[in-house]
């Protein structure tokens, strides 16, 4: 009997059929397209997600898959390029969650998008349908150039969605900006790539039986070689005599080259810019491409090589301060934002940025568990915010709604649990993910690596101004009196809309459960099942990729030690943070007629309103600086290069017509001109031949 | 005698085109070059070559070779085959020809079948520079693509078409001259009494020199290399040599920028790849440093040019000084990947660029402007040719699946590998032009394919008809074809690269251990 191992090629493939169908049946038959692509959408996603909870179970039974699928490029003499499959517990999550959400994302478009009387359905479709195929793929990949290619068409499926609505000034700038600063961070990967390949001649995440090796796991022989025990890989120590670098410092370089892609995809600081432009795009589109899969790419490609991440100290941490910073730059940008959705971007930037926070202060649990929290919750709110959208004809601006709260209850009691999963307020999935993530930034930090304290007093921080601003939207929009007529009868929603809401809402609730930590560590109970299901099973090739690995390499290597501080007191900290922000909003924004209160925070709301600049500062340096570098390299080009070939040719022309003259046809004056000669002949020989 | 036939069969339809009637010609044309395509691809199929053409080892598939003339001591053969390298430029000069033929029957309506006719006289002539393997048959063909690339672009070109047409030409010739006389000044001081380019190649090898003209040998070298590598470089162009390039392209008519781009482009690459780097690696090695250097310049420099364009044509111009830079980076990288991501980027962008021209084509055809300032959200009005220009844009940014990633991935590879001084460093230089040309590609694509609609031209703005979009969609489908499976091509093409890298690595030490920073 088949495994379910033996489909989960067919994960990725569905939705690449359904994208075949919409794009296809879309240009030749509109008519036999069912709601414009989304019954094959929706069949297909269904279909993925029940292959991918097989999958889940099946690797719930310690069955593993790595296999080359397809080789792109038989090498000869040299390494091969290829295509292939690796399925342990960390890929098996992430393709439930994204399937889960792609799901949903689908349901909910029939709302959206086909109730909504829409153009374009089947070029919706067709884009919804290869972005999830992309990043199914890219879940899967087994080494870092598949994972590189599929990192990139997830970018071409953002700039198509985002873009969708072509016909306006807006999306197609916005598409471009996401594109163009994603692939600037997409640069750096690429060499990061091309960096792996040359130093270890492979870019597998893991070895399997047949004699392959695996990247990471070089890198961590090499190290040990460099300190000391075993042999170094001949072809690692070969390319460091080329680059003239120890291990460490060449790994180092190699690690932050990976992660300028992860820097512009997952929104890190300074990349971050293209983000809260990107809601430009169908909000159900906002909510694939932030809970499951254009930015949550960057984080799960850190996690998926975090053996090697994990040999590098100094990227690590400057992983964790860029998280850190990240989530309280982002947060505070969010407390002044009026619409709707530029909060929830900001809020993605912001908790991408605890994740990164996660991942560089050692805490692998606790990142891919704020993964899992964040993608539901986060697909929770913008679907619930394009629940209030439809309802407020497309109005987004958060002054114009309140008192939604009795208009539409069902999306706002799901966006509640949302945002209390978001604010991180107990018992919801946020607080057991976000408070975790703090709490191992604390124990490294006050262990052995104090450089992490920094960035864990920015993730704490951030935690006040996450309860402010989650709570701020809640109340503007559900609270209070309605502030505009659209608001007092506002549109209804179908089904299609509030079934995903309902499954996502429940998820939000409830799905911090699988890891509560400090309820662990106080009752003594067996319940951090995240832990177990990511620690790895010893013994076979894929124990390289379990956090019991990564753990004993974060200490080896990256010299981590935890102090020993007990959960209960930094989590209460967090809550009570997290309460304050939300009580803050509560005595400001909870009243029946809120008013801004922004102009009490004086110079700084200029700022904040502006994004701290960052977008000018970008755009100078496109429009203010490589722009005109350009034209003075055209004016360069036009007036030298192309001046000295003209030139040439000027001074060809001019010489010709000027020897021209010499040929005038009067006999007497060839007759001088051969005398001449001739006489300079003599002299020329008199003199070279020593006559004189 | 595959190759003759195909060759002749060309060229007699080129003259039958010739006499046609101005009505048909461009269907004719089109019909009748499809027994050319037929022809290489069923080569493509029985291709039973092996090794490197101009190596010993190497085995050619459909070789001929006779005597055919004598002059002085030297005899002259007709030697024609096809190695690994070749097969792919000989598939993609057939396919490009006519799909470019197609393309040409919106714009061209006036003396048509001198048109094609002159485009299939093209096709002949390049087919005969990919498979000629004597010197002397290969430079006459060399010189004749000249001839039909001149009168297209001077008789069917834009407003300076004259001055287009005449720079062209001049620069390209005086180019193939300096490159003869430096080829010739090598070959006189061979021991050889032939013009065969295998036996000059192996000569060389062996260090059979009779003379050096008081140079000494290695000066000899030098001299040819730098005399060869100037006639060739214009061809592909590398900066500074390049300033013809866009002249000719914005005033050539769309179907004859096809083809330069697309196949023309590659004979400078394709030359310097059997001349200068096969023939002569120990100076490709030595000065490695250098060529690398331009290469980047071309990359950089080209890219940051097309950015300040407004003229659609001219960004996809200067966009290819850009892209054949780093085929001149793969080719001085002399490793398996390296040397076979050149050739394939050649086909590759062969293909991408072609497919960008006719792209720009379609545009122009309906709008009579390509201005990126006068036309904006013309994908409302024509749906299908915006879909393929964003799918031929995005293979140009080196989208993966489409051709262009691989041939840059394979370069960017054998770049980083290479053993020459700062090698990483280059690569990483050059590899930032995939950030630029996804700046100006995309900014152009925002500004003229979407946005609100406004049109600042006479000429409504209407779908294109299905023979424009037909060369157009069958392009898109093979670059992802050739993408998604590049070992199609890449196959052959590193059966033919390894044994230059195995005798370079076996006759030049690996001298440059240098350090990164």
């Amino acid at each position: 009997m088949a495994g379910a191992l033996d489909f989960t090629p067919a994960i990725p493939l569905l939705p690449f059929a359904s994208f075949l169908v919409a794009l296809l049946a879309g240009y030749f038959a509109p008519k036999l397209l069912p709601k414009g692509g989304a019954i094959p959408g929706i069949v297909a996603t269904a279909g993925s997600l029940v292959l991918s909870v097989w999958t889940f179970f099946a690797v719930s039974q310690g069955d593993y898959l790595s296999e080359t699928l397809y080789t792109w490029v038989v090498g000869q003499d040299t390494f091969s390029l290829h295509f292939g499959v690796l399925v342990d517990p960390l890929a098996a999550m992430m393709l439930v969650i994204v399937s889960l959400v792609a799901f949903l994302v689908h349901v909910f478009s029939l709302g959206y998008m086909n109730d909504e009387g829409e153009t374009g359905l089947p070029r919706y479709y067709a884009g919804l349908g290869l972005f999830t195929f992309s990043m199914l793929a890219f879940v899967v990949a087994d080494n870092l150039l598949m994972a590189f290619m599929f990192f990139e068409l997830v970018g071409l499926c953002s700039y198509l969605l985002i873009g969708f609505h072509f016909r306006e000034q807006g999306p197609p700038s916005a598409a471009k900006k996401a594109f163009l600063v994603t692939r600037f961070g997409d640069y750096f990967f690429l060499i990061g790539v091309v960096a792996v390949f040359a130093t270890f001649g492979t870019a597998r995440f893991v070895a399997t039986g047949d004699g392959a090796h695996a990247f990471p796991h070089m890198a961590e022989q090499a190290l040990a070689a460099a300190g000391g025990e075993g042999t170094m890989p001949g072809p690692v120590a070969d390319f460091l005599d080329v680059v003239g670098m120890s291990a460490q410092n060449w790994f180092s370089v190699v690690g932050l080259l990976v992660l300028g892609g992860v820097v512009g995809k997952s929104a890190q600081f300074p990349l971050h810019t293209w983000l809260p432009d990107a809601m430009e795009g169908p909000t159900p589109v906002s909510a694939l491409i932030h809970a499951a899969t254009m930015v949550a790419a960057g984080v799960y490609l850190v996690a998926r090589m975090y053996g090697f991440y994990a040999l590098l100290p100094t990227v690590l941490a400057i992983i964790a301060l860029v998280g850190g910073f990240t989530a309280l730059f982002a947060a505070t940008m969010g407390v002044v934002k009026d619409e709707l959705k530029q909060v929830l971007a900001y809020s993605t930037i912001s908790q991408y940025g605890y994740m990164m926070l996660g991942l560089g202060t050692g805490g692998y649990i606790a990142a891919t568990f704020h993964l899992m929290t964040h993608a539901f919750f986060k697909a929770l709110l913008f679907l619930g915010a394009g629940s209030v959208i439809i309802a407020m004809h497309h109005n987004e601006d958060m002054w114009d709604m309140g008192g939604l709260r009795e208009k539409m209850p069902v999306t706002y009691y799901t966006f509640l649990s949302g945002s209390l999963a978001l604010a991180g307020i107990v018992p919801f999935a946020g607080f057991w993910s976000k408070d975790e993530i703090l709490y191992e930034a604390l124990i490294y930090g006050a262990g052995e690596s104090p450089i992490l304290l920094v960035a864990y007093a920015m993730g704490l921080l951030a935690v006040f101004f996450t309860g402010f601003y989650t709570f701020r939207m809640v109340f503007l929009t559900f609270h209070g009196d309605a502030r505009s007529e659209t608001a007092k009868d506002p549109h209804g929603v179908g089904w299609n809309v509030k079934f995903p809401l309902v499954v996502l809402g429940i998820l939000a609730a409830t799905v911090g459960l699988v890891n509560m930590t400090p309820v662990a560590k106080f009752t003594g109970a067996h319940i951090e099942f995240l832990k177990d299901w990511l620690a790895g099973t010893e013994g076979t090739a894929f124990s390289n990729l379990g956090y019991e690995h990564y753990h004993h390499l974060l200490v080896d290597f990256a010299g981590y030690g935890a102090a020993d501080i007990a959960p209960y007191v930094p989590a209460a900290i967090s809550l009570a943070l997290a309460l304050g922000g939300a009580g803050l909003a509560w005595v400001l924004y909870n009243v029946d007629e809120p008013v801004e209160h922004t102009e009490k925070l004086g110079g700084a709301k200029t700022v904040l309103y502006n994004n701290y600049y960052q977008d000018e500062y970008q755009v100078w340096l496109a429009e203010g600086v490589t722009l005109p570098l350009a034209r003075a390299a055209d004016a360069f080009d036009q007036g030298v290069v192309d001046g000295v070939v003209n030139g040439i040719s000027s001074v060809s022309l001019f010489s010709g017509s000027r020897i021209r003259r010499i040929q005038s046809g009067v006999v007497s004056h060839y007759a001088a001109m051969l005398t001449l000669g001739l006489v300079a002949l003599l002299v020329v020989f008199g003199v070279t031949g020593g006559w004189f | 005698m595959m190759i003759e036939a195909l060759i002749g069969v060309t060229l007699l339809s080129a003259f039958v085109v010739m006499l046609a009637p101005d009505r048909v010609a461009g269907k004719l044309a089109a019909g009748l070059s499809l027994l050319p395509v037929a022809g290489s691809l069923w080569m493509f199929g029985q291709f039973d070559g092996s090794g490197n053409a101009l190596f010993e080892s190497g085995t050619l598939a459909f070789e001929t070779m006779t005597r055919w003339i004598t002059i002085g001591p030297y005899t002259l053969n007709w030697h024609v085959g096809i190695d690994g390298i070749s097969m792919p430029l000989v598939v993609l000069s057939t396919i490009l020809t006519t799909l470019a033929i197609m393309s040409a029957w919106t714009p061209i309506d006036e003396r048509e079948s001198q048109f094609y006719a002159l485009m299939l006289f093209m096709e002949a002539s390049l087919l005969g520079v990919f498979t000629a393997l004597d010197f002397f048959v290969w430079f006459v063909f060399w010189e004749f693509v000249l001839v039909p690339m001149y009168f297209l672009i001077g008789i069917w070109g834009g407003p300076r078409r004259k001055y287009a047409a005449i720079k062209f030409f001049v620069y390209t010739n005086v180019a193939s001259l300096v490159m003869f006389i430096g080829f010739m000044a090598l070959v006189f001081g061979l021991d050889v009494n032939t013009m065969d380019m295998p036996a000059i190649a192996q000569a060389i090898e062996a260090g059979a020199f009779t003379t050096t003209y008081g140079l000494g040998e290695e000066t000899l070298k030098v001299v040819a290399f730098f005399a060869m590598f100037f006639g060739f470089a214009v061809k592909v162009p590398t900066v500074p040599l390049h300033t013809w390039l866009p002249d000719a392209h914005v005033q050539a008519p769309t179907p004859a920028s096809v083809m330069l781009a697309g196949v023309l482009l590659k004979m400078g690459t394709y030359a310097l790849l059997r001349f200068n780097f096969t023939m002569l690696p120990g100076v490709a090695s030595d000065y490695a440093v250098l060529i690398a250097a331009l290469a980047v310049v071309s990359v950089i420099y080209g890219a940051m040019l097309a950015l300040a364009q407004q003229d659609l044509k001219r960004i996809v111009a200067y966009s290819s000084v850009s892209s054949m830079g780093y085929v001149i980076l793969g080719l001085v990288a002399y490793n398996v990947y390296g040397l076979g991501g050149a050739t394939f980027q050649m086909v590759a962008h062969g293909l991408i660029s072609g497919l960008m021209f006719m792209c720009v084509g379609v545009i122009y055809n309906t709008a009579h402007t390509r201005m990126v300032g006068d036309l904006s959200g013309i994908a409302d009005k024509m749906p299908v040719t915006a879909a393929v220009f964003v799918a031929a844009a995005f293979g140009y940014m080196g989208l993966p699946l489409m051709a262009g990633f691989a041939g840059e991935l394979f370069i960017f590879l054998g770049g980083f590998s290479a053993e020459f001084a700062y090698a990483q460093l280059f690569t990483a230089l050059a590899m930032f032009g995939i950030v630029i040309v996804a700046g100006y590609l995309l900014f152009a694509m925002q500004r003229v394919l979407f946005g609100p609609f406004s049109a600042d031209t006479d000429y409504d703005i209407v779908p294109a008809s299905t023979h424009d979009t037909v060369p157009i969609v069958t392009l898109v489908l093979l670059v992802i074809v050739l993408g998604t499976v590049p070992e199609l091509f890449y196959g052959m093409i590193q059966d033919a690269v390894t044994p230059m890298v195995d005798a370079m690595a076996s006759a030049v030490a690996p001298v440059f251990g240098g350090e990164l920073l």
